[in-house]
């Protein structure tokens, strides 16, 4: 007979430990004072600092009162007179709740409870014997913190009270219960030598044994921490290794379980809770990110932001991550991503004095090859992101401490750090970083962040405390207290052992996001445009005196980097976070229609700096057809570079170019439809060639369940089940004129209804697909599947600022894990002799199979967000196949006319900056200079001769130098000012 | 009473990542549906005699309420 496993026994020696861990914990606090002067006033926010109350005054709050409703902040105020036993002695204020406290006391901020940490050292900060409280506290029912067991237990909108105390603080039990706690981690964890682990549980048991728990007041402190100094911190026979930097942080989500309005609080409490705790550890610092926190501190908090720029100066509070907030990298264009440095940057500047050479996103999904160039070209040195090595489904990335090659050739040294950015720095999460740190021997240390993150609200005094023993334990690997910078400095800086990875840092999970919450894309591409617009045209209407817009351009550019955030514009957010953007969305966008409709003329601009050959739609109400819901006629408009012009409508009924029987034939092509839609084949005239080979422009409806990552994640499996749909009206032709014919589908899926325009142009080889859904679905993924007659083993991507060439086999693990990626505004499928090129406006997710690609057009996911993506969809895509390359094919300047906007302006432009394209025209943050930024996108090399010198600056528009004549490389985003 | 769930109570559940949905109001029996975040919910009972005092107070009217929790398939265990 076998071994069978014990379950039912007496309890052992660590379990009595365990339990008497518990006992000696009730000591800590003592001569506990009720206050029960308090009242309650419950609210709801609005908006920011904004709320709506349910009542017209406080009402008493006691003991077992319920309090706090469903995303409800409270206020809470009260007087109380300090007892006079408690004069003279170190007071605190004791409060365990689940919610999110910020406390005053004599209007000064002492500190905040939460979850996490539940007293207040008050004597430092008041100076009378009547305290005047005043709380103000928001319950999150979806604490972020779900790894710590704790803060789980106390979820929920409604909480019961459970009473707000003076104390004082028994030191030395209190210094005890760090010490067994410290050492009871240890003794648990199985990362550590199994030897010492059972001296541990021996020797705490006996250290527990000096104890009597049945005196009152117990006794035997001081013995047990005598025989805990002497017999087990000054143990020296059980050696560990490792050499582990601890960086205190906190992350924090802008948006996710909660709208913004609610972090300006959490990032108050966040902020003045590390403060104080500076106050009591001089050895103390953290580092904190998102410039976009700093200001709303600075704004309705300026008391705590001054106490901050104090810490900042003394090198304590330590701004990192240059970016203005934390955004996502994959979506976000190349252009976004330069502001958000520059106003990050800027605003660090400006209030610190400072320069941050850091970029920090902790839990960023994943990170564009385009943006090592940004972060060197915006004085940012290192990059930090953790989710590479903690999240990664399929294979392990291979460094956490290393060089990252962008697109361009740039260089920052990267660090993943080996575990999760939340820990709460006990010995077992240091171990562990330690163990899987992959670059012992050529990285030098490995970071460790700690503290709790969104609304968690960092560092507390137990992890501090944890630190002070750390060094006293020679089982655990060295440890050293660092700043951010501090550590990048040290480890990465001219560090020539470290591995270089050339490529995407991309995260194998959370593949779902590039397609999660389509409303959300669609309105950033178009308005990352509309914004490009809107300042050239103000650039070039300045130079005829009218004053350039700069504070709303600014106003509408920091709105758009918000949204950008990384739980944003992915989508992995509550309906109201959604609401939130599409009500910022449609700010922006009707400021920038202000901006851009001051023009009383009949002429259209084009700001592409080449000329526009591509056939386009324009808005136009007496126009024969429509796209987006409105009217216009299609034209090639053949505007020169930086140039305006009239478009005329020269729109006929002569369709003679269009032949339509069982086959269409057109200039270009002969096409079979499928009833459905889909093209059974497409044969080029011009080329004499068949682009189709399977399924071409087929929906394809697949169960999407990925499980409780819901809105973040595509499982790899997800083609194994595929839904089909019903043809509700099969193909039929809608319209034809002179210009375009249109054909139509209705397809049924579950509810929705899916109706498709199929465009076929006189004047082009693009075949437009314009969806209108009505959708209403769950669990359903629908893609656009495109097999086609083209023999390559790499697909193209746009990065938009530049391409990437992505394997479409399946050879390895790390080919296999791509199976769903993000690209721009295009993608492109080539052999030598041409290929067929997908171009959309505002959809980025696609996946790649032999000869295939897939584009992800919509999502249904539920949580976090119940109504997610359900509702009116309206989205266009091209497929336009070409002769040769997409280089060759300039595919990327028929993307760049798909999604640029022609507006009507008289303006124009001498300089087109030929060879490169023209991301930026700005005024300087600075002064009035003219800020051009120009990237080379098509992978070649050249020269760019200017009439007069020009100013060659970095993203941060600092001047590098002057020249007339400027030597570019491949992919090199360029900023000069004029 | 539908309109009152739905413009009135639902926005603050939704602040928390639940979701509330009015099933039916018959005889001052109301009967709610809980999803998301509040369909896993440990403590439902307690929102529940808070929305029943929210409608006292706002619309005057004691009603009984019965709450249907629907959880998503990945917390259905």
């Amino acid at each position: 007979m076998g071994h069978i496993k014990v379950t039912r026994r007496s309890m052992r020696p660590e379990e009595y430990t365990a339990l008497r861990f518990g006992w000696l914990k009730r000591y800590v606090l003592e001569n506990l004072y009720e206050i029960d002067s308090l009242s309650i006033r419950d609210a709801r926010q609005i908006n920011e600092n904004e709320y709506e109350y349910y009542s017209d005054d406080y009402r008493q709050l006691k003991k077992g009162d319920m309090y706090f409703t469903p995303d409800g902040t409270s206020f809470i105020k009260g007087d109380v007179k300090i007892p006079a036993e408690l004069w003279e002695k170190e007071l605190w204020l004791y409060l365990k709740t689940a919610a999110e406290i910020v406390v005053k006391v004599n209007g000064k901020y002492v500190g905040g409870v939460d979850p996490n940490r539940d007293r207040i050292l008050l004597s430092p900060y008041i100076d009378s014997e009547t305290l005047h409280f005043e709380m103000q506290g928001y319950n999150r029912s979806k604490p972020d913190d779900e790894r710590n067991p704790e803060s789980l237990s106390v979820r929920g909108c409604r909480q019961v009270f459970e009473g707000a105390y003076l104390c004082t603080v028994n030191h030395a039990v209190l210094d005890l219960v760090y010490d067994f706690e410290v050492l009871l981690d240890i003794a648990g964890s199985e990362l550590f030598n199994e030897d010492y682990r059972a001296f541990l549980n021996r020797e705490l048991n006996n250290a527990m044994n000096c104890i009597d728990f049945d005196c009152e007041p117990i006794t035997g402190i001081d013995e047990a921490k005598s025989y805990i100094e002497n017999v087990i911190y000054s143990n020296t026979d059980y050696k560990g290794n490792g050499d582990v930097a601890l960086v205190a942080h906190s992350h924090l989500d802008l948006a996710y379980y909660w709208r913004r309005i609610h972090t300006v609080q959490k990032n108050l409490r966040t902020v003045l809770l590390q403060l104080r705790l500076m106050d009591r550890y001089p050895e103390y610092k953290y580092t904190h990110t998102q410039a976009y926190t700093y200001e709303t501190l600075e704004k309705y908090y300026p008391e705590v932001f001054d106490e901050l720029k104090k810490r900042v100066s003394e090198g304590r509070f330590e701004p990192v991550g240059a970016m203005y907030v934390e955004p996502d990298c994959n979506i976000p264009s190349a252009e976004s991503l330069i502001r958000q440095c520059l106003y990050g940057q800027n605003y660090f500047r400006e209030k610190f004095g400072k320069t941050v050479n850091n970029c920090w996103l902790p839990d960023v999904f994943g990170n564009s090859w385009i943006l090592p160039q940004i972060l060197k070209k915006s004085r940012v040195d290192y990059f930090v992101s953790n989710k590479m090595s903690t999240w990664n489904d399929t294979n392990r990335f291979p460094h956490n401490n290393f060089i990252w090659r962008g697109i361009d050739g740039s260089e920052v040294g990267a660090c993943v750090p080996p575990t999760h950015f939340i820990t709460w720095n006990m010995p077992s999460q240091i171990q562990e970083n330690w163990e899987a740190y992959q670059d012992k021997n050529i990285g030098g240390q490995t970071m460790s962040m700690f503290g709790y993150g969104d609304g968690g609200s960092g560092v507390t005094e137990e992890m501090l405390e944890m630190m002070k023993r750390f060094e006293k334990l020679s089982v655990m690997p060295k440890t050293e207290h660092v700043g951010g910078s501090e550590f990048l400095e040290k480890n990465l800086k001219d560090n020539d052992k470290l591995a270089k990875w050339d490529g995407e840092l991309y995260l194998e999970m959370h593949r779902g996001t590039f397609t999660t919450k389509s409303v959300l894309k669609q309105y950033n591409r178009s308005l990352e445009f509309k914004l490009r617009e809107a300042e050239i045209i103000s650039v070039l209407r300045a130079a005829t005196g009218i004053r350039y817009p700069k504070e709303v351009l600014t106003k509408c550019y920091k709105k758009l980097l918000i949204n950008q955030f990384h739980d944003i514009l992915p989508g992995s957010h509550i309906n109201p976070v959604y609401k939130d953007a599409v009500k910022d969305y449609e700010w922006i966008d009707k400021k920038l229609d202000l901006i851009l409709n001051v023009e009383n003329t009949d002429k259209y601009f084009n700001s592409l700096n080449f000329k526009r050959t591509a056939v386009t739609f324009i808005e136009d109400e007496k126009g024969f057809n429509q796209r987006h819901g409105k009217k216009g006629f299609w034209t090639v408009p053949a505007l020169p570079a930086m140039a305006s012009g009239k478009l005329i409508d020269k729109t006929t009924t002569d369709s003679s170019w269009i032949k339509i029987g069982d086959k269409i034939e057109t200039p270009y092509y002969i096409i079979s439809f499928g009833d459905d839609g889909s093209i059974l084949s497409l044969y080029d005239k011009e080329l004499n060639r068949e682009w189709v080979n399977g399924e071409f422009n087929k929906l394809k409806v697949y169960d999407d369940k990925p499980g409780v990552y819901d809105a973040w994640d595509i499982l790899p499996n997800y083609k194994e089940k595929e839904l089909g749909f019903e043809l509700a009206s099969p193909l039929k032709l809608l319209s034809k004129n002179s210009e375009v014919a249109e054909l139509t589908v209705l397809v049924k899926i579950g509810e929705s209804k899916w109706k498709r325009i199929i465009r076929l142009f006189k004047q082009s080889k693009g075949i437009e697909v314009e969806n209108i859904v009505d959708w209403q679905e769950k669990h359903k993924l629908v893609k656009a599947q495109f097999d086609c007659n083209v023999l390559t083993r790499e697909a193209v991507c746009d990065l938009s600022a530049g391409f990437i060439k992505r394997e479409t086999h399946k050879n390895t693990s790390w080919q296999q894990a791509r199976f769903e990626v993000c690209h721009h505004k295009w993608c492109d499928l080539a052999e030598t002799g041409g290929g067929v090129a997908l171009i959309n406006e505002g959809k980025y997710g696609v996946g790649f199979g032999e000869s295939s690609m897939s584009l992800s057009l919509l999502r249904a996911t539920e949580r976090p967000d119940p109504y997610s993506d359900l509702g009116f969809h309206n989205f266009c895509y091209l497929i336009m196949p070409h002769a040769g390359d997409c280089v060759s094919a300039e595919i990327n300047k028929t993307a760049y006319e798909y999604n640029v906007p022609l507006v009507h302006s008289e303006v124009s432009c001498a300089n087109t900056f030929d060879g490169l394209y023209l991301e930026a025209m700005k005024q300087s943050e600075k002064d009035e200079t003219v800020i051009v930024r120009l990237s080379e996108q098509d992978g070649t090399r050249g020269v760019l001769k200017f009439p007069k010198p020009v100013k060659v600056m970095n993203m941060l528009e600092d001047v590098l130098y002057e020249t007339d004549t400027l030597e570019y490389k491949p992919f090199e985003i360029i900023t000069i000012g004029i | 009473m539908k309109d009152y769930i739905e413009n009135v109570i639902k926005p603050k559940i939704e602040g928390d990542g639940g979701e509330v949905e009015f099933e039916s109001y018959v005889n001052g029996e109301l009967t709610l549906v809980f999803r998301g975040e509040c369909s896993k919910c440990l403590i439902l009972e307690r929102c529940v005699k808070w929305i029943k005092a929210e409608i006292k107070r706002d619309k005057g009217e004691n009603v009984k309420i019965y709450a249907i929790r629907k959880k998503p398939f990945f917390w259905d265990s």
